[in-house]
C-alpha cells in the first residue's frame, strides 16, 4: 500500500551561514527513503543563499516610489522597498513597462499580465514581516537556481526527487524548481495545504513519503 | 506645433492625475495614544528589584496599512537626577508577549490598532528597592520614557518618538497597591 504522507521536518532557524543541502542532510536524512520526494521552502533556500536585504540598505529610486502606489497594499511590491527589490533583480525599466502593459491589460479585463512580464523574481519578493524573526525586518528575494538546488538535494540524499516550493496559507502553491522527472504542478497540488506551516522557517523541509510508489500505482491504474 | 502642444497637455494631465491619485491614496499614520495608557502596576517585587508594567494603545489612523518594523521604550533617568537605581525596559505587543526585548515586525491595517505592554524594571544600586524608590519619590523624580517606533508603509521608512512620563507618584501608587510602600 503506497499512500502519500507529508512529514514536516523541524530545524533550527537557518541563516546565510548555512548550506541548505547540508542542513537537509543533517535534519532529514534519517527519515528520507528512496521513494520519497524532499521539498524545501523557497524563502529558506533564499535566506541560506544570502538573498536578503534590509529596507535601510536599499537606495529607493523615484520610479519605485511611484509604481508601488499602483500595487494593492496586500502585495509585497506595495511598499517602495518591495518595488525597489524587484527592480534591483529584474531591472527598473522592465518593471516599468510591465506595469504599464499590466494596467492596460487590466482595463480590458485581463489580470496577471504584470507578473507574467515583470520576470520570475518579481512575484517571489517577500516584504518585511514575510518571514519569521530574525528575518521579519528583511526583504527576502526568490532563491537562485532552484532547479540546481533540487538536483543537489536529490543527489546528496539519494531520494526519488526534490523540489523547492513557494506555498502559503492562502492556498497558493507553486513549485519553483524540481529535480529531473518530477511534475511541478502535481507537487504544487500535493503541497497546497501548506504542510510547512505558517512559520515555515521552523519546518522548512517537508518529506513527501512514498511518492514514487504512489506515482507508479497511479500510472498502473491509468 | 499643435501636435506638440497636445502632447505636452496630455503629459501634464497624466502627471496631475497621478499626483491626485497618490494624494488621495494617502499613507499609514501611526499614533501611540499616551492619554489612554493604563497606570503602571507592580508585576514583581524582590528585595533588590521592582518590575512594573503598563499598557499603551496605538492606532493606524492613516488611509493605508503600515508595518511597525521595530519599536522599543527608551527610558531616561540620568544619574545627575537620581543615582539610586538601575533601569531596564522592554516593550512587546499585548497579543504576542515575549521576554527577549525583540519586537517582531507587524502589519497594522488602516483604521485598526493594538496595544503594547511596556515593562520597566528598577534594580537598587545599594540597599533595598523599596528604600531606593521611596527616595526617588522624596526627590520628586519623574522618569520620561520615549516610545521609539520605526514605520514602513508606502513611503520611505521613518522613526518617530512619543513621550510618556512615569511619575514617581505613579510608582508609589503601584507599590502601595501591592502593599509594598506606605
Amino acid at each position: 500500500m503506497a499512500e502519500l504522507e507529508l512529514v514536516p521536518v523541524r530545524t533550527r532557524i537557518l541563516t546565510d551561514k548555512d548550506n541548505i543541502v547540508d542542513m537537509i542532510e543533517k535534519y532529514a536524512k534519517h527519515d528520507v527513503g528512496p521513494d520519497d520526494v524532499v521539498s524545501v521552502a523557497e524563502s529558506v533556500v533564499a535566506i541560506t543563499q544570502g538573498r536578503i536585504t534590509r529596507p535601510e540598505d536599499l537606495k529607493v529610486c523615484f520610479l519605485a516610489r511611484l509604481l508601488c502606489r499602483f500595487v494593492p497594499q496586500e502585495g509585497s511590491l506595495s511598499s517602495c522597498y518591495g518595488m525597489q527589490s524587484a527592480m534591483d533583480t529584474e531591472g527598473q525599466w522592465r518593471i516599468f513597462f510591465a506595469m504599464m502593459i499590466g494596467m492596460l491589460a487590466k482595463i480590458v479585463g485581463k489580470s496577471g499580465v504584470f507578473y507574467q512580464m515583470a520576470g520570475g523574481q518579481t512575484a517571489l519578493v517577500d516584504d518585511v514581516t514575510g518571514t519569521m524573526p530574525p528575518f521579519d525586518k528583511c526583504l527576502v528575494y526568490g532563491p537562485h537556481d532552484p532547479h540546481g538546488v533540487a538536483e543537489e538535494i536529490k543527489s546528496r540524499l539519494g531520494c526519488y526527487g526534490a523540489a523547492v516550493a513557494d506555498v502559503n496559507d492562502l492556498k497558493r502553491s507553486a513549485v519553483l524548481g524540481v529535480s529531473e522527472g518530477l511534475d511541478p504542478k502535481k507537487l504544487a497540488r500535493i503541497l497546497i495545504d501548506n504542510p510547512f506551516g505558517n512559520a515555515s522557517q521552523r519546518t522548512p523541509i517537508v518529506i513527501i513519503k512514498n511518492y514514487a510508489n504512489a506515482e507508479k500505482m497511479a500510472k498502473d491504474q491509468a | 506645433m499643435e501636435f506638440l502642444m497636445i502632447l505636452v497637455l496630455l503629459v501634464v494631465i497624466v502627471l496631475i492625475a497621478v499626483w491626485l491619485f497618490i494624494a488621495r491614496q494617502g499613507d499609514a499614520e501611526f499614533e501611540f495614544i499616551i492619554d489612554q495608557r493604563t497606570d503602571f502596576i507592580l508585576e514583581d517585587l524582590t528585595d533588590k528589584t521592582a518590575t512594573l508594567s503598563c499598557k499603551v494603545p496605538f492606532v493606524n489612523k492613516g488611509t493605508q496599512g503600515g508595518t511597525i518594523m521595530d519599536a522599543y521604550p527608551r527610558h531616561l533617568l540620568p544619574y545627575e537626577q537620581y543615582d539610586g537605581v538601575e533601569v531596564s525596559s522592554r516593550m512587546e505587543l499585548s497579543t504576542a508577549p515575549r521576554t527577549d526585548n525583540y519586537f517582531e515586525a507587524v502589519i497594522i491595517p488602516q483604521g485598526t490598532g493594538g496595544t503594547v505592554v511596556i515593562t520597566v524594571k528598577f534594580t537598587a544600586k545599594a540597599g533595598g528597592i523599596q528604600e531606593a524608590l521611596g527616595q526617588m519619590s522624596e526627590l520628586n523624580v519623574d522618569m520620561p520614557i520615549d516610545i521609539v517606533y520605526q514605520i514602513v508603509a508606502r513611503s520611505l521608512w521613518y522613526i518617530h518618538k512619543k513621550r510618556m512620563i512615569m511619575t514617581c507618584d505613579e510608582i508609589m501608587r503601584a507599590m502601595q497597591a501591592k502593599g509594598a510602600a506606605k
